[in-house]
């Protein structure tokens, strides 16, 4: 058992400080989401991607021949945990494109599928960003449940239905696509299958929905006769849910550490604040920034844990969702915690990172407006529970 | 990174798991409670035939030349057992000051004996205030030519009725000072304080207590030192027999839950129950980490006051909120003497103040974010 990284993975961490000190602004911070929120976050965020892309940090796991280095898991986590922290947008090209379609293709796809898909998200360019369409207005946490069809016909599918909730749709170059195949089979989860969807097919439409805080980041799509060759097909026909249940551990390993990076990052940043404003020389804030610390430390040990296990080859069933589960309540303790230490700052719209009034650049306000979509997002505190207690626990189901 | 342990150290956890499945069934947790002696002296003696009082000692000192991982997994298993015993205040409170700090006469004299099992220690440290800072040791040793007086009380010393031996610190004009106590010098008054869980915690009053010079350990005036290499370890290893019972008491309880049935269904299958035990299950598994990176930490020999601190601010918090939670998935039935359940809760305030409560560590975790140097570019 050891805890110490190494020296080449202290090296790394050096050299995506120096990275960060090129290419990002003086004090720049930045919550995963953020970017897509305006054209001009988007922009940048996507200059940065191309050049992550040259430095082969970007697909840094993948082979070499899909325009990765090979680098271990272990590597990409500091990667990541760095990214979190200092806010390095662009590193995912969209919503899966990095972590999960990417992945998924090199397990399942054709050759053909490989060296269309793959080079294009490593590049770091527009056409190598991604959307995942997985929910739906009736299909949310009972995500089996979808309704949006394909229907083969001689020369494609034919696909109908609607998704929502669509991160990065209005962004996306592809969308990657979950679907009924078969909708008579007796368990719905043996009916779906997953598809690649060009999202300039005629028959798309993306509609945006603002958040409640006036962040842009989801949308609802609607696909009205889209029609995809054959060939877009990714794996079995009727095997996509097993296939995606398989593909959702791999974003484990990125995400986590992301999250762990920001999280580390909220904690300096409050550290930082109250010394220079004494409020850290009031007994009670310094035991809310302690129990913030304790929360971060054992929020970065889910990821070790998962990592870890990855890295064995172990198949990881519950332990993501146990990482899930802390995440979420460690950004919501960040989030309100730090937004009483900001005090009535904190009401200052994160939008306007800018502003004269805003502190830390808006970054706890970001965090504070969107934990609780992030937390709902990829698996509600619920679903994750129920998935604990059934795989983890061997309860029976619950639900 | 490695986050997982060698081939001998599963081997470690398995025999000590198995000889305590045979010889400390909860039964015997429960005799012992009533047990003036409160261990069993049958089991101390096998318990150091299987080489676990030396376990951390050099081959010098007949030990195993384990390290601190080691012990740790053995603590780490005691405390799924609630094994009740002077283990932890011998090995984990002494015998590791002592082969730090001790001269090669004292290592030489005391080691040995008790790798053998044939000494009981323990350390008396707090007083009155039942705290853990500088400010709170007011034991008083007075020099007087060849020898030091003592006098002064210690409260909450575990197993001081049965010790041969204590470490005791005490102020001095030099500052604190570590003395070795022959617990049969005259002054010394030990008396069981009446604990819920009957877990025989002391106070030890010293009334002029005459203690030779040579009988220092390490040199006077740099106690404090050792205090703080005593807490570093004491504190990791009485996290690990925490999560220990920690995981206890959620195996426990989710095993009741699966058997349990109400509704014609095991009470388990309800999201009200199942969630409770998912969190649970990943408040153990994240504590679990939190220590193992802590005592790593030590091993390697840079322990991290930090890490250390969140490990028992996080343990203090989790073992009781397990065993809380426990009792209420148990319904009433957990509220009886019959199940095992209760006897893990009633040792969560044991563990909870001894080495720092939440409070304390909060306040050395702000200490070191205060001085902490977040990274720059």
């Amino acid at each position: 058992m050891d805890f110490d990284f190494g020296e080449d993975l202290k090296n790394l961490r050096r050299e995506i400080r120096e990275f960060v000190k090129e290419e990002l602004p003086p004090g720049w911070i930045m919550y995963r989401l953020e970017e897509e929120n305006t054209d001009e976050d988007w922009e940048f965020a996507m200059s940065i991607s191309r050049k992550l892309s040259k430095r082969g940090w970007l697909t840094m796991s993948w082979p070499r021949e899909y325009g990765g280095k090979e680098a271990t898991l272990w590597e990409q986590m500091v990667y990541r945990e760095e990214a979190g922290y200092w806010g390095i947008p662009g590193v995912s090209m969209g919503v899966g494109g990095v972590d999960w379609v990417g992945p998924s293709l090199m397990h399942y796809g054709t050759d053909e599928q490989k060296e269309k898909y793959l080079p294009l998200i490593a590049s770091g360019e527009p056409d190598g960003v991604w959307c995942t369409g997985y929910s739906e207005p009736d299909a949310g946490s009972d995500f089996a449940s979808i309704r949006t069809g394909a229907v083969r016909e001689k020369d494609g599918y034919v696909i109908n239905g609607q998704k929502i909730w669509t991160s990065a749709a209005h962004l996306a170059r592809w969308m990657w696509l979950a679907a009924v195949t078969d909708p008579d089979v007796s368990v719905k989860h043996r009916g779906i299958s997953i598809f690649i969807v060009d999202m300039k097919s005629k028959g798309i439409t993306v509609n945006p929905l603002i958040n409640y805080t006036g962040y842009h980041i989801f949308n609802e799509v609607f696909l009205d006769d889209v029609r995809i060759p054959l060939g877009n097909l990714v794996g079995e026909e009727n095997r996509g849910w097993y296939q995606l249940m398989h593909s959702l551990s791999y974003e484990r390993g990125s995400i986590g550490p992301s999250a762990c990076g920001f999280g580390r990052r909220i904690l300096d940043e409050l550290v930082r604040y109250a010394k220079e404003t004494g409020l850290f020389q009031d007994p009670n804030i310094r035991h809310r920034l302690a129990d913030m610390a304790i929360e971060v430390e054992m929020a970065k040990m889910f990821v070790y844990q998962i990592i870890w296990k990855m890295s064995r080859g172990d198949t990881l069933v519950y332990e993501p969702s146990m990482d899930k589960v802390f995440r979420d309540l460690v950004a919501e303790r960040l989030a309100t915690t730090g937004t009483e230490i900001l005090g009535a700052y904190s009401q200052i719209d994160p939008l306007q990172r800018d502003s004269k009034w805003t502190k830390l650049r808006g970054c706890v306000e970001g965090l504070y407006w969107l934990f609780p979509g992030v937390s709902i997002a990829a698996g509600t505190g619920e679903i994750e529970k129920n998935i604990i207690g059934q795989f983890g626990l061997k309860l029976p189901k619950s639900y | 990174m490695d986050l997982g342990f060698s081939k001998d150290q599963k081997m470690i956890r398995t025999s000590v798991r198995e000889f305590l499945e045979m010889e400390c069934p909860s039964d015997k947790v429960r005799e012992l409670e009533e047990d003036e002696k409160g261990y069993d002296p049958e089991m101390w003696q096998m318990m150091a035939e299987l080489g676990w009082m030396g376990i951390i000692l050099p081959e010098e000192y007949d030990g195993t030349e384990g390290d601190f991982i080691d012990l740790m997994i053995v603590i780490e298993e005691m405390g799924r057992k609630l094994l009740p015993s002077p283990f932890f205040s011998t090995v984990a409170l002494c015998s590791l000051p002592l082969m730090e700090y001790g001269n090669g006469e004292q290592k030489e004299r005391f080691l040995p004996s008790i790798a053998a099992g044939e000494q009981i220690w323990t350390l008396a440290l707090t007083e009155s205030s039942a705290t853990y800072r500088p400010s709170d040791i007011k034991l008083n040793a007075a020099l007087e030519g060849e020898e030091y007086l003592l006098s002064g009380t210690k409260v909450f010393v575990p197993y001081a009725h049965v010790a041969d031996y204590l470490l005791v610190i005490g102020k001095d004009e030099d500052g604190f000072t570590m003395f070795i106590v022959d617990t049969k010098t005259q002054g010394i008054k030990t008396e069981v304080i009446p604990t819920t869980a009957h877990d025989k915690q002391c106070e030890v009053t010293f009334d002029d207590v005459k203690v030779p010079a040579r009988n220092i350990l390490g040199e006077a005036g740099r106690g404090w030192d050792m205090v703080n290499f005593i807490f570093q370890r004491g504190t990791v290893l009485k996290c690990a027999e925490m999560v220990g019972g920690a995981q206890a008491a959620l195996e426990i309880t989710n095993d009741y839950a699966k058997k349990r049935i109400q509704f014609d269904r095991p009470i388990g299958s309800f999201q009200a129950v199942q969630h409770k035990l998912a969190e649970m299950f990943i408040d153990v598994e994240g504590l679990r980490y939190l220590i193992y990176e802590a005592a790593c930490g030590i091993s390697n020999r840079s322990p991290s006051d930090l890490l250390i601190s969140i490990a028992k601010a996080k343990a203090n918090e989790v073992y009781q909120r397990t065993c809380i939670e426990s009792i209420k998935v148990h319904g009433a039935i957990g509220f009886t003497r019959e199940q095992d359940i209760g006897l893990y809760h009633l040792r969560t305030k044991a563990s909870e103040f001894a080495l720092g409560d939440s409070n304390f560590h909060r306040d050395r975790i702000a200490a070191e974010l205060e001085h902490y140097q977040a990274p720059t570019l």
